[in-house]
């Protein structure tokens, strides 16, 4: 079959590599904050860290955005993030919503998935877009915060050293910190920063430099990825073909991208050699007789072939001294249940508070531990999901194989067995175990409902009160990247109000970010100067809250505290108690 | 059994399954039906499932 490329129907600007200005080979500006990375994760930390005012530089080896077949989906969770970064429009403009999807087995549909999705939400479960659009949109908002983040192209690192830094007199001093050597071109140069984040992928020139280790396991069953450009008007869903008479034996994936991009994955057999798979004259016929079968019969070319094989790895802590890790530096998880991209971005959206808090000198350096034993968690978590989803798409033994095909040949008539199929798509975290819900604990057992400690936010329609006239909006609409308190049906006590006044304006003179929310289920209650109505009460419902309740949210939208009476003091100590951990 | 059960449940059988052997396979599985039939104590409920488990005829299993 003879079938010519194209290229993705996008062009990624191209980017100089400029040195700065050097005395002895180094740049004399020390940074706050180096990231290594320009990628989806580099690129959401140096808008989170724009967003609390610290500046940052991003070092990236290539010149331009990615290109190539990457990550595709990104969860609810993930656009919530981007919501709060103010940058979520481009992707709701640009991506595909879905909602769930189909599998089938043989000619036979089997099961049928739908992710979360009622009248309350903002945001759709999940969109499809491309990697090189994800990081375009991320990337045109880095340069509107030009003032903050500066971005170091077609730089290479090629070495790091930590230890104390010294003063002119060879003295240590306090500040910490870590030394870059870098090559921009053919210039070699250093650059010293307090603070280095590394965020350059799963092949990680940090973390090799560390002499760090990914552990876990190795998946051997090996999967071809193809784009194709293809002109459908099929809906976006999910479609998993189980031994389809196209390709019998084998495990097919399709997903709808925008601009007519469609991903087509499928397992290859273990006697199959993945050098010759990749082959266009073995993959073509493959992706058409895939077509043939969802009697897509349009014209359509490849545009991209890469052999996958999945991971479930990750280091054992995401802080070593003065660097910490994010995103395929610090994990890989499996492409099946899409936690890649989404988990880096929930990764950098966790560091990018408590390193602004670090370095604004708000919060002790300890506080980062909790970004190392929070993320860890979650990968733990993720690698679990992520490696149940790898054992039913890529069967790691004869056994694995063998009660699969028992459960897909069983599904089409007994329910329930159905659940295992599921692809188990990503979701947010809880982080049900971390050092901040200890340090801020709400007395025990008060609530019978409603996002405990350490969980997310779910989403509520709500009305903002403004001048009398109410604006309809969402729960996620009231959050910024700042400390969120959520105050219930407050009742209108003068001294009560005071303490919160002078609650917001302490805070504000610390440079801790911080406002406060009144809540009223209706418009005629005795709250005070309530600021957003619940008027259908589902939020109150949901949260178990009553007049006096207040739920405190972290500026990564996580629950930090929550008090059936709550007040301005709780409040304080409660992110007292987070910052000094 | 919720979700979360019948994926524990599933997971440790395909690695019990893979220590077995693949030669022991039918064996083992056999004695866990037995295992299954006689512990369901309900002589309808196990000639129903014998007859729902069988293959349809074209798609026997080869491995």
């Amino acid at each position: 079959m003879n079938r010519p490329f194209k290229p993705y129907p996008f062009s990624p600007r191209r980017h100089e590599g400029v040195v700065p200005p050097l005395v002895d080979g180094c740049d004399p500006l020390r940074r706050p904050v180096a990231i290594v990375g320009g990628g989806p994760v580099g690129m959401t930390l140096a808008l989170a860290l724009a967003r609390q005012g610290v500046r940052s530089v991003l070092i990236e080896a290539d010149d331009s955005v990615c290109t190539g077949s990457r990550a595709i989906c990104i969860s609810r969770r993930s656009l919530e993030i981007f919501k709060r970064l103010g940058v979520v429009q481009g992707f709701l403009q640009k991506g595909l919503p879905w909602a769930g999807g189909r599998s089938f087995y043989r000619d036979a549909e089997v099961f049928r998935f739908a992710m979360h999705h009622d009248d309350e939400q903002s945001l759709p479960p999940m969109i499809n877009i491309a990697q090189y659009q994800i990081e375009q949109l991320l990337l045109d908002e880095v340069e509107r915060h030009a003032d903050l983040i500066e971005v170091r192209w077609q730089t290479r690192v090629t070495g790091l050293e930590q230890g104390p830094a010294q003063d002119s007199r060879g003295e240590p001093v306090r500040a910490a910190g870590a030394t870059l050597a870098l090559r921009t071109g053919n210039t070699a140069w250093r650059m010293h920063a307090d603070w280095v984040v590394a965020c350059d992928g799963g092949r990680s020139t940090i973390r090799e430099a560390l002499g760090l280790k990914l552990t876990g396991t190795t998946y051997e069953g090996r999967y071809v990825i193809v784009d194709i450009d293809l002109n459908s008007t099929r809906a976006t869903e999910r479609l998993a073909y189980f031994d389809p008479p196209s390709n019998p034996g084998s495990t097919v994936l399709v997903h709808k991208q925008p601009d007519n991009v469609w991903r087509i994955d499928y397992q290859l057999r273990d006697d199959e050699d993945p050098e010759a798979a990749v082959k266009p004259e073995n993959v073509l016929p493959r992706v058409q007789s895939v077509l043939d079968s969802m009697g897509e019969t349009g014209e359509w070319s490849p545009i991209w072939i890469t052999v996958y094989k999945a991971n479930a790895l990750t280091l054992e802590r995401y802080r070593h001294g003065r660097v910490l890790f994010a995103g395929d530096a610090a994990h890989l998880v499996p492409i099946f249940g899409v936690r890649g991209a989404n988990s880096g971005i929930d990764d950098a959206d966790n560091l990018g508070w408590k390193l602004a808090c670090v370095v604004n000198g708000v919060a002790s350096p300890h506080l980062l531990d909790s970004y190392s034993d929070e993320r860890v968690f979650a990968a733990r978590e993720n690698l679990s999901y992520g490696m149940k989803s790898t054992e039913f798409m890529a069967p790691p033994s004869f056994a694995f194989t063998l009660m699969r095909e028992a459960v897909l040949g069983l599904a089409g008539r007994h329910a329930a067995v159905r659940a295992l199929i599921n692809p188990r798509q990503t979701h947010a975290i809880a982080y049900t175990r971390s050092p901040l819900n200890e340090a801020a604990a709400d007395p025990a057992g008060s609530f019978s409902r409603g996002p405990a400690p350490g969980a997310v936010l779910p989403e509520c329609r709500l009305k903002r009160m403004d001048n009398g006239s109410s604006v309809d909006i969402h729960l996620t609409d009231l959050l910024e990247p700042c400390f969120t308190a959520l105050r219930f049906g407050a009742h209108a006590d003068p001294a009560q109000e005071h303490a919160w006044q002078e609650l917001q304006a302490t805070l504000t003179r610390q440079g801790i970010p911080f406002k406060a929310i009144t809540l009223a289920a209706d418009k005629t209650s005795q709250a005070a100067r309530p600021t957003v109505l619940d008027h259908a009460g589902r939020l109150h419902d949901m949260f178990d809250a009553t007049p006096g309740t207040v739920y405190l949210i972290r500026p990564d939208g996580h629950v930090l505290a929550r008090w059936r009476d709550g007040s301005a003091a709780d409040t304080q100590r409660a992110i007292s108690a987070a910052l000094t951990i | 059994m919720t979700d979360s059960d019948l994926d524990l449940v599933y997971t440790t059988l395909c690695k019990t399954l893979t220590n077995e052997g693949e030669p022991q396979a039918p064996l083992y599985l056999a004695r866990l039906a037995m295992l299954c039939l006689t512990e369901l104590d309900d002589p309808q409920r196990a000639l129903s499932l014998i007859e729902a488990a069988r293959l349809p005829a074209a798609t026997a299993v080869t491995a």
